[in-house]
């Protein structure tokens, strides 16, 4: 009987090793060696998507588990952005402080407008943070002061740690996917938690929810902090690695992308936004190179597409693969 | 009789309906009260006052001597009044060990923060967490299905489940609406042990239901009419009151 556990055991190690390390150290592997044969362009395109994916988990989370529909995080993305460009541009402040401005300022944000606008639930909520996606949109132009309107901000300095400057996007790229992989760990950490069973069973049941203790108001304005945060987090890190920043990057449509990325991910998944973030930022410029003109129709098509066929998102669909996959 | 809850003058109208008019209702530790009512008595209304949804527009609803009136919901739940609803409101997404996790929350006490960075603190709540689902989940009889989608399951163990984490949550005063609603009868009976148990660990039970049967399990029973507590008493002494039969079967 001794024998027959101890081999059930190992083979539970080994089908363990089997099923998560391999993949994760393949993943690994692969994440090293793409700067070795990726063009420039490919870089552009993986540094870009993290640094989406990282402004999506924040809006993915709102919306899968807790129900809400954030239409704002282009407004936190920006200030994030303008925060470190203005402070480290005229103020010559080092980056650090340009992000802890950037995610203070959007964290008292979303404290003032959430603790109204979360009182309000479905498509009024939707619309009162598409309001706020373009109240700051217009902001960010009138604001020229602050923000050089449509002129920008350019010359924001690169990123360094240890002395070593990030200067290049093969660089940046071996910063930015660990700082996804940590959001990605911290976000997991919150879903397996208490706060983060209270945040689904607010979404699935908000009387019951409150019925169990869960002040669901407070507990929306706290995620609703949180997520702006990681835009915040998000638009810094754009901002040092494009070196220039104008309103062209933060509009509405910016907004829309945020929650396109997190839908097409799967918004009940950890990995499902930077799936959704690696789509929406590499698939424009595939098709544009190979078809042209008709490549945005073609992307049309593509969402809609991925919508209807998966309506759990690339998440949900790798998940049961995944669970396809152990049960055979 | 010591009172955990006790309604005192409890009027109210919805546009310009009068829905309550000056209930008063006590609730003695350790007791099964019942609630009973011909449809449109205003037992829902009264319920909803009690657990918080609802605000007066007259008199106190008071717990353990304290006047919760402007209490809400999540306070009074904090506070030992946990209710459950006429359709069961299981979380559909979580497994029946997660609507039970989530039914923990009042007794735990970590922040997002230490929740974001994975504490040892957090963890050892969440090892907490579980260990107390998975032995209610046993209690309960839920173990078999502990980890099925709790929306999946058929009306009578959602409301198993339902209870199962008004339970977890250790009330003081468990308030349940119509709990026998879309049961069998020998789930009825389960039933009946159960909030008898439940009684027995000093829980105290309000009861809503039309389920003659079910409200047997109570001790004393409250007949609410057309806004007004017309009859109190044990069940036969309800069953002989002339105003109830009249109520009921209008005779």
């Amino acid at each position: 009987m001794a024998a027959r556990t101890r081999i059930v055991i190992g083979s539970s190690n080994a089908g363990r090793l089997i099923r998560v390390w391999m993949p994760a150290l393949a993943l690994i592997a692969l994440w090293v060696s793409v700067p070795a044969f990726a063009s420039r362009g490919l870089i552009d395109i993986l540094v870009f998507a993290a640094i989406y994916a990282i402004a999506g988990v924040g809006v993915s989370f709102l919306l899968g588990q807790c129900g809400i529909v954030s239409l704002a995080q282009s407004v936190f993305f920006g200030i994030g952005a303008y925060a470190t460009a203005y402070g480290t541009t005229h103020f010559g402040w080092p980056a650090p402080a340009g992000f802890a401005i950037g995610i203070g300022v959007s964290a008292v944000i979303a404290f003032a407008v959430g603790w109204p606008v979360l009182r309000l639930s479905g498509y009024f909520l939707a619309l009162a943070t598409l309001a706020l996606a373009m109240i700051g949109q217009v902001l960010f132009l009138e604001w020229d002061w602050l923000t050089g309107g449509t002129l920008g901000i350019g010359g924001i300095p690169p990123l360094s740690a240890f002395g070593f400057g990030l200067n290049s996007p093969k660089r940046f790229y071996y910063l930015i996917w660990p700082v996804v992989v940590v959001v990605l760990w911290l976000h997991a950490n919150l879903l397996g938690s208490r706060n983060g069973f209270a945040m689904r069973a607010m979404r699935d049941a908000p009387a019951a929810a409150s019925v169990l203790g869960v002040d669901t108001h407070v507990l929306k304005v706290k995620i609703f902090v949180l997520s702006a945060v990681l835009g915040s987090l998000a638009g810094s890190l754009f901002a040092h690695y494009a070196s220039f920043v104008s309103v062209d990057s933060f509009t509405v449509e910016r907004a829309i992308s945020f929650l396109l990325l997190a839908v097409l991910g799967g918004t009940r998944t950890i990995v499902g936004p930077v799936l959704g973030a690696l789509f929406v930022t590499a698939m424009p410029p595939l098709l544009s190179s190979r078809f042209g003109e008709i490549s945005a129709l073609l992307f049309a098509i593509c969402l809609i597409a991925a919508v209807m066929l998966l309506p759990e998102g690339f998440g949900g669909a790798l998940k049961a693969a995944l669970r396809g996959r152990g049960r055979h | 009789m010591a009172r955990l809850l006790e309604v005192r003058n409890v009027a109210h109208s919805f546009r310009g309906l009068q829905v309550l008019r000056g209930v008063n209702l006590e609730v003695g530790r350790g007791h099964i009260v019942g609630l009973i009512g011909p449809n449109g008595a205003g037992k829902s209304t009264l319920f909803n006052i009690v657990s918080g949804f609802l605000v007066p527009d007259q008199g106190q609803v008071m717990f353990d001597g304290v006047d919760i009136s402007a209490r809400s919901v999540p306070q009074r739940s904090r506070a030992g009044l946990v209710r459950t609803f006429q359709t069961p409101q299981v979380f559909a997404h979580l497994s029946v060990a997660e609507n039970l996790i989530a039914g923990c929350y009042k007794h735990t006490d970590s922040g997002v923060l230490a929740n974001l960075l994975g504490t040892s603190r957090s963890r050892a709540e969440l090892r907490r967490m579980h260990e107390e689902a998975y032995s209610v989940c046993e209690r309960f009889g839920l173990a078999g299905v502990r980890d099925q989608p709790a929306g999946k399951l058929p009306a009578g163990q959602q409301r198993l489940v339902e209870l199962a984490r008004a339970v977890i949550g250790k009330p003081r005063l468990l308030c349940l609406d119509e709990p026998s609603s879309g049961l069998n009868t020998e789930e009825v009976n389960q039933l009946m042990t159960f909030l008898e148990k439940l009684a027995a660990d000093d829980i105290t039970i309000l009861l809503v239901s039309h389920d003659m049967d079910l409200v047997a399990v109570a001790s004393e029973i409250h007949v609410l009419c057309f806004g007004e507590i017309i009859a109190r008493g044990a069940l036969s002494q309800i069953q002989g009151d002339a105003r109830v039969r009249e109520a009921y079967l209008g005779v």
